[in-house]
């Protein structure tokens, strides 16, 4: 089950990866990336490029037609269905259609991934307000989430996704109903758990994330991954479009 | 501990969501466990009142002489050959001539003038009181007709003919509400613990997602078959105990004061709840297998 194959600092490795939907629809096709432990990596592309794809296979939500993936030390096309809740349990997944429980409160939707791990009442209370303080959501702690905006449904799911500060986070556009300020907000809180040893893999149209040097940024472009080169141009092409979030960051 | 709160928590969480199936689960429940109890109770009672048959099963053979002592012993040996017999009891006309004195009490004075010897002599077999040997009876009644100097063999047939018909009967019952009992609860069970799957539906999934343990998921919903099984079986026998008082009051009288009628043994009510919550457990299990690709 846990693979020996590859650097223990990589904590995502994809080699040669295909995914074709029925009845001939290429997701994405031969893609080859490695994420180190402790890494940033932005993944942009136009809509239907195969982010989200990629996202559902990394937390192995969906099986490739070919290829190997490998994550958090786990060789996804051997692992058995029984053992998948110690891969899940390393990755934390803001999902682009949130998959909340609209009849839960919003503290309960967070607490749900802190729960399948026993965690006491008491921290699970205290890191879900913590989290929706961050995320300036406070007021809306016993809110129904089907009562929330998209906006501050976003920001559930992210704090869902963190709440157990897992070892990988995906974030499938992760700001995409979000202001300036709130944006702001949310990058803060990955980095800050990116400075606690977090892997992030963030899928985004929005621009104004990447402006770092050091942040990585991949594109995915009908389902293949463009070189770095290719990537970097683009990014140059993008610059000056916004620099307020930036100063927010 | 912390497993038992959050296991607890959900399934009553589930049990809420589907509290109607869930009224109409335990309703069945009960209602099977106490259709089979109740027959199972009838049937025990049968049991003890065949054991403490006493005259009732005794077959009398009337002789057309007073056997010898050598005789006796023939007869003995061949009553013997045909079946274990709890007492044979050889009765000679003065005997039954006192007998019938005693019986009429103070009219004794009727028999004045009548020979002591005017009653046949007679031989009283016992055979084990058992419902085996209830059913064997009439064979055995033909077999001592045949034997030699035999006049008349007298039984209480007709109404052991109708007992033992009776547990024959009951005894089928018994096996119909107990394939009632298993059908309904697993079926039953199954039925409500499917639909509290198709409504979490979306819960389930996401508690996939976030890492949930197979255990963790499937746990919530064996112990709320569990649940099932022991309210709806508590409930039935607290039904069947209810209908037992009843009956006792409304047949209070002589006969239920010499037959023996009693409520079922503790170690029979824990078995009769122990299995009706094994078969919910099993019907949940069957439902969350089907359900549940984990």
């Amino acid at each position: 089950m846990a693979s020996t194959t590859i650097p223990p600092d990589v904590m995502i490795d994809l080699i040669k990866v295909s995914k074709t939907y029925p009845p001939e629809v290429q997701a994405l096709v031969d893609v080859s990336l490695s994420i180190q432990r402790g890494e940033i990596v932005y993944l942009t592309g136009m809509s239907g490029a195969g982010k989200t794809t990629l996202l559902r296979l990394i937390s192995r939500m969906e099986k490739p037609t070919k290829g190997m993936i490998d994550v958090a030390g786990f060789d996804l096309g051997k692992l058995p269905q029984r053992n998948m809740h110690l891969l899940r349990r390393k990755i934390g997944m803001a999902y682009q259609d949130f998959k909340l429980l609209p009849e839960r409160t919003v503290a309960d939707n967070i607490a749900i991934a802190m729960e399948v791990l026993y965690t006491p009442k008491r921290t699970m209370e205290r890191r879900t307000r913590e989290l929706l303080e961050q995320l300036d959501l406070s007021h809306k702690y016993a809110t129904r989430a089907g009562e929330l905006s998209r906006g501050e449904q976003q920001r559930v799911t992210i704090a869902r996704a963190v709440a157990n500060v897992p070892e990988i986070i995906l974030a499938d556009e992760p700001t995409g109903n979000l202001d300036g300020e709130t944006t702001a907000r949310v990058m803060d809180l990955f980095y800050r758990l990116n400075r606690k040893g977090s892997t992030l893999l963030i899928a985004t149209h929005d621009t104004r994330l990447y402006r770092h040097d050091k942040d990585r940024v991949i594109e995915l472009r009908f389902g293949r991954l463009q070189s770095a080169a290719q990537t970097r141009v683009i990014k140059a092409e993008d610059q000056p479009e916004t620099t307020e979030i930036q100063e927010g960051l | 501990m912390r497993f038992l709160a959050v296991t607890f928590g959900h399934t009553m969480r589930n049990m809420l969501l589907t509290w109607k199936s869930q009224c109409m689960t335990l309703f069945t429940v009960s209602l099977s466990v106490l259709i089979f109890s109740f027959f199972y109770l009838v049937y025990a009672n049968a049991l003890q009142v065949s054991a403490s048959l006493d005259d009732d099963l005794r077959l009398i053979v009337y002789l057309d002489e007073a056997p010898s002592p050598p005789m006796q012993a023939q007869y003995r040996s061949k009553i013997l050959k045909f079946d274990q017999v709890e007492k044979i009891e050889f009765i000679s006309s003065q005997d039954a001539y006192q007998r019938f004195e005693q019986a009429l009490g103070t009219n004794a004075d009727v028999l004045t003038g009548v020979p002591e010897d005017f009653l046949p002599p007679s031989i009283e077999v016992y055979p084990i009181r058992s419902l085996d040997s209830l059913s064997r009876i009439k064979r055995f009644s033909d077999y001592l007709q045949t034997l030699p100097g035999v006049l008349k063999v007298q039984y209480g047939k007709q109404w052991i003919d109708r007992f033992h018909s009776f547990i024959q009967l009951i005894r089928v019952v018994i096996i119909l509400s107990g394939a009632l009992l298993v059908m309904t609860t697993t079926f039953m069970v199954a039925h409500t613990i499917r639909l509290t799957l198709v409504s979490r539906q979306q819960e389930l999934e996401l508690l996939r997602l976030v890492g949930a343990t197979n255990n963790y998921i499937r746990t919530p919903f064996l112990f709320e078959g569990a649940l099932q099984g022991f309210i709806g079986a508590a409930s039935g026998m607290g039904a069947l105990l209810l209908l037992y008082n009843w009956i006792k009051l409304q047949f209070a009288g002589p006969a239920t004061t010499t037959l023996p009628f009693t409520f079922l043994s503790w170690p029979v009510i824990g078995l009769l709840i122990g299995l009706a919550t094994l078969l919910c457990i099993l019907g949940s299990f069957s439902a969350i297998r089907r359900f549940t690709r984990l």
